[in-house]
């Protein structure tokens, strides 16, 4: 393989800690029905390799389109890490990984590339039609996109791994409009580990009544009374908060500067309380190796109320004297990886959920979201797309558009109850780059800690 | 054979966009320079269309044998589509009239030492000035794009841009609290970056962001600082302005035009050529030629953005606002430089009369706010308490409400206007609302 050769050049000629290169050729499909139109009927090649240089204690990178240009892309990058390091007083090391030199198959079934692209046109007009049959709903944009190819990350370490690599992702935007008002609701599915098959179950039957749901509960719903109150989330909302709140603090190059930095080891919330950045089924975020060629490990980020693991990278391994569990990942070839969440979820407790609504006088039941975004000081936002009044233990009317916030820290410890059921949601995460990843978990109860942000 | 006569060949119409980028940047992280990168990547993205049927291929390349082959693929999409009876056409020829836009080649082959010792300092300045603070992330580079937009109806444009930027991102730890991030930029179109007044200006906030204030306050009088409200703006206002969803009918706007929409006091237009653009265009992402569109004049709805496609569909005809996303290929409307006109008083006087209230400089979670709609539910964060016209402290709280009532009733704006280059370019003014509903998150 010609990259083995480069590897041999770079560890002769570059004089440096450590040398990557990752190199991507993937084929792209992405197709857009807005309203009837196909208003993007797109396929992409890309490919190219992003190289990584770590040199007198700190990181360079460049990329390139060209494996004939290996050897520049190498130097380059090897000149900005020199240039980096006269910003460095403490000289970045890697944590040790076992080398390894593998090949990842891919988990799909049925591949994107072998269904013919008259189905997927077919899958999507179908559904498009099964959301305009509700005469509330005004306009829709539906975006399928699925990706195949290779990835290859080769190492001066000698890790030598090929990824068969592929997803297939569907975002649904639809308007409605009833005598009340507008509204609109947002639906995500994806996979890394199903292909095609992904959507035999999520079946455009299923997917239609699940948008329409979401959409006529804020057509039909009422303003919510801002103010704190208590609140059972379900498992799209718990796993946003875990994602949102809480993830982001366990990044540990965010920790670092957090106040989850002081708590490591501590009771942070009560001992029922479990949650966790794992390979879950069909998860999102799940893979073998991470972007370095660390083998992912799951992280135990609160276990038993206390603040236990975080995610890491090599870098943030070494710099905090544990071992890496594979958070390193890359959006593509053309930037660098950086720590990020996989699948982040709260473990199962055991209450039900006719248990968690008892005994709330006046609370809100929080089932879906729209966006959500944390800060250093742990205050998180989460939009809110489907929500109920609770009264007297009983779900009552919808609410409209809201969202909620709160102090993570401060909310953790006003958990109450947990369920016995699990769910998880398919998105994407945005810290600079995009990631796949899924969150969710049980049924949880807050007593108090989230604000609802309301007109009324 | 130039490559659009050789596109000819497959189909009845073509563009062709060629988007080559070279940048540099330096990285921060925790109070070090953590890395240091480079990139050149051309992307070529062809959009043809046979019997009103459209395809699209992107390629990583500006090499004439690749795009070639993407002419080919693009044309079998074009025939996996549907036909699109509302297609009319690609846009034609155009006479630019874009001002003599003054362009800096120092910015090209700008070094990556450059940045380093500017970051260095800025870091160095930072930690002198306050030993709490910390630079936990920023960056400083420059990027160069060529952009060279071609059809098959004789539109032949090229384009080049330049400009650098830089960023900090600073939190103060105080025992076990951690104030929230302080973020703060300067971006040019030369390499004078004001790296004082990005050390400065966080600082000066910093200060402030120790001192935690609950607020137990269900109403306040709040000062939006710039950067906050072209985050709200993004993402209520914005899309509202598409003609796409004139069209559609799922704009508020849409049967707005020649009304009173907004407070009188507010004038909106997208200006490409305004002194402080970061983004001056002589063409769209179609090659349709750029201009100075009036929005909102004095609070009165003016009219909406067009692309070429909705433009056609419309009989308004584009007012040069396509752009293209990079990932689809596809043409959207966009903002290319949001002004919004500053009033008289300094920002400084918007807050003096004020005797409980706070100031705004950034939101969580304004990409949650519903487009359709205008109503958005955010989190002020960073926030500060204002007594008596001074900055007491920091403080959380919930904002809800709708851009259209926020927006109707403004009570004053600064003359000073700060370049914003977050979540699309705009030169925006700090604005103060009255009486707005909140609800305290901060403990």
């Amino acid at each position: 393989m010609e990259l083995d050769g480069i590897i041999d050049w770079a560890n002769k000629n570059i004089k440096a800690e450590y040398v990557e290169i990752r190199g991507e050729e993937l084929s792209k499909l992405n197709i857009e029905l807005k309203d009837g139109t196909f208003s993007t009927f797109t396929s992409l090649k890309s490919s190219g390799f992003g190289i990584r240089v770590l040199a007198e204690g700190a990181w360079g990178f460049s990329s390139t389109t060209k494996i004939e240009e290996l050897k520049d892309a190498i130097e380059k990058a090897y000149k900005m890490a020199k240039a980096a390091s006269r910003g460095r007083y403490e000289k970045i090391k890697l944590a040790d990984i076992k080398i390894v030199e593998d090949e990842v198959k891919s988990k799909m079934k049925i591949k994107p590339e072998e269904v013919d692209v008259q189905e997927k046109v077919k899958r999507m007009k179908e559904l498009e039609k099964e959301l305009k049959k509700d005469k509330n709903v005004k306009s829709t944009r539906i975006t399928y996109q699925d990706t195949s190819g290779t990835k290859v990350l080769y190492t001066s370490e000698r890790t030598k791994i090929v990824w068969d690599m592929g997803y297939v992702w569907q975002y649904i935007w639809a308007t409605g409009k009833n005598e009340r008002g507008m509204a609109a609701a947002r639906d995500e599915i994806g996979s890394v580990d199903m292909g095609w098959e992904l959507f035999q179950e999520e079946n455009t039957n299923k997917v239609s009544k699940r948008v329409l749901k979401k959409l006529n509960a804020q057509l039909n719903g009422v303003s919510p009374k801002r103010g704190e109150y208590p609140v059972v989330a379900g498992p799209i909302i718990v796993g946003i908060i875990a994602h949102e709140a809480l993830g982001h603090l366990a990044e540990a190059d965010l920790t670092i500067n957090s106040p989850f930095r002081d708590l490591i080891g501590k009771q942070i919330a009560p001992e029922f309380v479990n949650m966790s950045d794992r390979i879950v089924e069909n998860g999102f975020g799940n893979n073998v190796y991470d972007d370095e060629g660390t083998k992912i490990k799951d992280v135990h980020i609160i276990k038993n109320g206390i603040l236990t693991e975080i995610m890491l990278n090599r870098e943030y391994a070494a710099r905090w004297g544990m071992e890496p569990n594979g958070h390193a990942r890359a959006e593509n070839y053309t930037v660098p990886p950086i720590i990020r969440m996989r699948n982040t979820v709260f473990e199962r407790g055991d209450h039900s959920f006719e248990e968690l609504v008892e005994g709330i006088k006046f609370g809100y039941y929080l089932v879906d979201f729209r966006g959500g975004q944390a800060e250093l000081n742990s205050s998180f936002q989460v939009g809110v797309q489907e929500g109920y009044i609770i009264r007297n233990g009983e779900l009552a009317e919808s609410i409209k558009d809201t969202s909620i916030s709160g102090i993570a820290i401060d909310a953790l410890k006003q958990i109450s109850a947990v369920g016995k059921d699990f769910g998880i949601e398919m998105g994407r995460c945005g810290k600079g780059q995009t990631a796949f990843v899924s969150s969710g978990g049980p049924h949880m109860r807050f007593d108090k800690g989230i604000v609802v942000g309301g007109q009324q | 054979m130039n490559l659009i006569n050789y596109g000819e060949k497959f189909f009845d119409e073509l563009e062709i966009a060629k988007y080559k980028r070279k940048e540099v940047s330096v990285e921060v992280e925790l109070n070090q320079i953590s890395m240091s990168s480079t990139g050149d990547r051309a992307v070529t993205v062809i959009r043809g269309i046979k019997d009103k049927k459209l395809g699209i291929f992107i390629v990583d390349s500006d090499d004439e044998g690749e795009i070639k082959k993407g002419i080919e693929q693009a044309a079998k999409n074009a025939m996996a589509n549907e036909k699109d009876e509302k297609w009319e056409g690609l846009p034609g020829e155009q006479k630019y009239n874009a001002p003599n836009i003054e362009i800096n080649y120092e910015i090209k082959n700008a070094s990556p030492d450059f940045f380093v010792n500017l970051l260095n300092e800025a870091i160095k300045d930072v930690r002198a000035r306050d030993e709490r603070a910390m630079v936990a992330g920023g960056a400083a580079g420059s990027s160069w794009l060529e952009m060279r937009i071609s059809n098959s109806h004789g539109i032949d444009i090229m384009q080049e841009f330049g400009s650098t930027f830089m960023y900090l991102y600073v939190a103060g730890r105080a025992g076990n609290s951690v104030t929230p991030g302080i973020m703060d930029f300067d971006v040019r179109r030369d390499m004078q970056l004001d790296k004082d007044f990005v050390v400065s200006s966080i600082l000066e906030k910093l200060k402030y962001a120790y001192n935690t204030k609950k607020s137990d306050k269900n109403v306040g009088n709040v000062v939006m600082e710039p950067l906050a409200l072209a985050e709200l703006l993004y993402f209520t206002l914005i899309p509202a302005i598409s003609g796409e969803r004139k069209v559609k009918n799922t704009t508020p706007l849409s049967d707005k035009v020649g009304q009173n929409v907004l407070d009188e006091k507010i004038t909106i237009y997208d200006d490409p050529w305004h002194p402080m653009s970061t983004n001056p265009i002589i063409a769209d992402d179609e090659g349709v030629a750029a201009r100075v569109n009036k929005i909102f004049e004095n609070g009165v709805f003016n009219g909406f953005l067009w692309d070429n496609y909705w433009g056609n569909i419309s009989g308004y005809g584009s007012t040069g606002n396509g752009t293209r996303n990079l990932s689809t290929g596809g043409i959207g409307i966009g903002v290319h430089n949001l002004v919004i006109e500053g009033g008289k008083k300094s920002k400084e006087e918007l807050m003096e009369d004020m005797e409980d209230g706070f100031l705004i400089s950034g939101f969580q979670g304004a990409h949650s706010s519903n487009p359709d709609t205008g109503d958005f539910s955010v989190v002020a964060n960073p926030a500060f308490k204002i007594e008596n016209g001074k900055i007491v402290g920091s403080t959380v709280f919930m904002l809800s409400g709708n851009v259209y009532s926020l927006l109707g009733n403004v009570a004053d704006i600064s003359r000073e206007q700060r370049k914003i280059v977050v979540m699309g370019n705009g030169v925006i003014p700090h604005m103060l609302f009255e009486n707005l509903k909140i609800a305290p998150v901060s403990r």
